[in-house]
């Protein structure tokens, strides 16, 4: 498969985004991407080098696409997305350009058209019924959680001997359903609960993930990581106490610090300004928050936002601290494939211009089969059973997601 | 040990501190190492239970030593994740029960003290035969409790299992 010309055109919004079955998605607050088809992929295999490979391929296509974009807008014109697996061992990593993609920032709506194909019927509803829907039924879990609160207990050893602070370890939850699951009712429920994150639809991923990687509009860059958290309470007292102590716990700061500083490393390597937030501020969601911190930078020399999600990626939010030891230790004692859970997921535009983010909260659907995915930090004092309890809430919020 | 307790509670008293299973009742309390060794189930998930309120030292001595009957307790909640139920989910249904069961066994101590304590204090002609009528009445009733409350969660099983079936067929 090859692209030969691709036309952006202006559109008369609003437009329904989700009435047609998509390939691939992406909505955050200001932006909705949706797009159908699959005009082009790009795999580039296992390895550290998986982004760079992705990367230098997608701008190889792009160098030989006739490019009619009227729009001009970032995600107009050319645009790839893309999904990425937490391990560099792991398979599945890739790049999808759509066919057609309906696309919105703010009040301005477009069309993007590859070789010809008229998206025009995209734009209507479908007319067709949607299909009879079945529950979410379980299948089982790669490691059985009797195996996981062991791995928890191990990974408090080495945490107690010094080699990491903080690792996070993830189990999975394996579904069926006796028809396909729909991920517009997936990407949907998300969406509408959580508005703030980014909802993502790449290869049959699909969630919503408050974590920013990485954002480029040119030059300027911008990253947001995430770490150290608290639940949300009712009670809007209660609430409020929970935030002032999130902000106020050593414990949190060090996490949430560690995580930033790391950010902070890879992006100072690469900008020639860079400013940060001073202090963490609380992001908040409808069942959690975070304590977050605002990275903004101007790119020293042009790098696309592909390359430089794979520069920040794994953050300590997805591995732990120090990142190198983390990651080993997850790979040793998580017992599954995590795939592309934890993993950038995100777009790349013919300029470079992106956003990326951390695949959490996420279901990977295959037909009639799925695989929902939950984590959890472990640090010093944390406990199997609290853990094990955050992730079965986790996995039960995602399968109740996917009921009809 | 409350000094200002009556002979036949005192009586009582060392009748609760004996393992609740009768054919070992000259069994030793255990460690919680040895009850892992005696069920085979981990200790990191047996302490887990223990600080969950779900597995209950019946005393320190000096760490915490634990009923033989726990053992069977415990191995009958590995058959239950062994046929496929999640550790996850147990635990749960585990914590849900001890929640919505303990304001009953408040309940049922005190019917015990206020209907047949208080009646064998009034009727027994000595000390002696009170504490004798007193542990003999306990000794029948707690199995008996056993069974009973057993039987019924099992009838609510089956009735709730059927209604299910019978229902909506999921």
């Amino acid at each position: 498969m090859t692209v030969r010309r691709i036309v952006t055109r202006p559109l008369e919004g609003p437009v329904p985004l989700l009435d047609h079955v998509p390939s691939v998605v992406w909505m955050s607050e200001d932006r909705a991407m949706v797009g159908f088809g699959e005009a082009a992929r790009i795999e580039p295999g296992r390895g550290e080098g998986r982004f760079e490979a992705a990367a230098e391929r997608w701008e190889d296509l792009v160098a030989r696409i006739e490019v009619d974009d009227r729009v001009g807008l970032p995600g107009t014109g050319a645009v790839a997305f893309g999904s990425f697996t937490f391990d560099p061992t792991s398979g599945g990593s890739g790049l999808v350009v759509p066919q057609v993609l309906v696309g919105r920032q703010g009040d301005r709506w477009w069309i993007t058209e590859v070789d010809g194909i008229t998206g025009e019927r995209f734009l209507h509803p479908s007319g067709t019924a949607p299909r009879p829907l079945d529950r979410p039924r379980y299948a089982g879990s790669s490691m059985p959680d009797l195996l996981w609160i062991e791995a928890v207990a191990e990974a408090l050893r080495h945490i107690e001997a010094g080699d990491v602070e903080k690792v996070v370890l993830a189990r999975d939850l394996a579904v069926w359903a006796k028809v396909p699951f729909d991920p517009r009712l997936l990407l949907e429920r998300l969406h509408a609960r959580f508005p703030s994150c980014f909802t993502f639809l790449v290869d049959g991923l699909v969630g919503a993930t408050p974590e920013l990687l990485v954002r480029r509009r040119g030059l300027a860059v911008e990253s947001v990581p995430l770490a150290g958290s608290a639940p949300r309470a009712e009670d809007p007292e209660r609430d409020e106490a929970l935030g002032k102590e999130l902000l106020a716990s050593d414990k949190d700061r060090r996490e949430h610090e560690a995580a930033a500083a790391s950010v902070g490393r890879t992006l100072g390597e690469l900008c020639v300004h860079l400013r940060r937030d001073v202090e963490p501020w609380l992001l908040e969601l409808d069942n959690v928050r975070h304590l977050a911190t605002r990275f903004e930078g101007r790119l020293a020399r042009w790098v696309s936002s592909l390359r430089l999600a794979g520069r920040l990626h794994p953050t300590a939010a997805v591995g732990g601290t120090p990142t190198a030891a983390a990651v080993d230790l997850i790979r040793r004692l998580e017992g599954m494939d995590r795939g592309r859970y934890a993993g950038p997921v995100g777009w790349v535009d013919g300029h470079g211009d992106g956003e990326w983010a951390i695949a959490l909260r996420c279901a990977e659907l295959s037909g009639a089969r799925a695989r929902l995915f939950a984590g959890a930090g472990i640090v010093a004092g944390s406990l199997p059973e609290s853990e094990l309890e955050e992730t079965r809430l986790k996995l039960r919020a995602m399968m109740g997601a996917l009921e009809p | 040990m409350n000094e200002t307790l009556d002979p036949w509670d005192r009586a009582l008293l060392d009748a609760l501190e004996r393992p609740l299973v009768d054919d070992e009742a000259t069994a030793e309390p255990l460690t919680l190492e040895q009850l892992a060794e005696r069920t085979g189930i981990s200790s990191v998930l047996l302490e887990m239970l223990a600080r969950e309120g779900l597995l209950r030292a019946r005393r320190q001595d000096p760490e915490p030593r634990y009923d033989p009957a726990d053992a069977e307790a415990v191995a009958a909640g590995f058959e239950l994740l062994e046929a496929g139920l999640p550790l996850a989910e147990l635990l749960d249904l585990a914590r849900r029960t001890d929640e919505a069961m303990r304001p009953i066994a408040a309940q049922a101590v005190e019917v015990f003290a206020r209907f047949v304590r208080d009646s064998v204090e009034a009727t027994a002609e000595s000390e002696e035969e009170a504490a004798r009528r007193l542990v003999a009445a306990f000794r029948r009733m707690l199995p008996a409790t056993g069974r009973l409350v057993g039987h019924h969660f099992r009838t609510l099983l089956v009735t709730e299992a059927h209604r299910r079936l019978a229902g909506d067929g999921r």
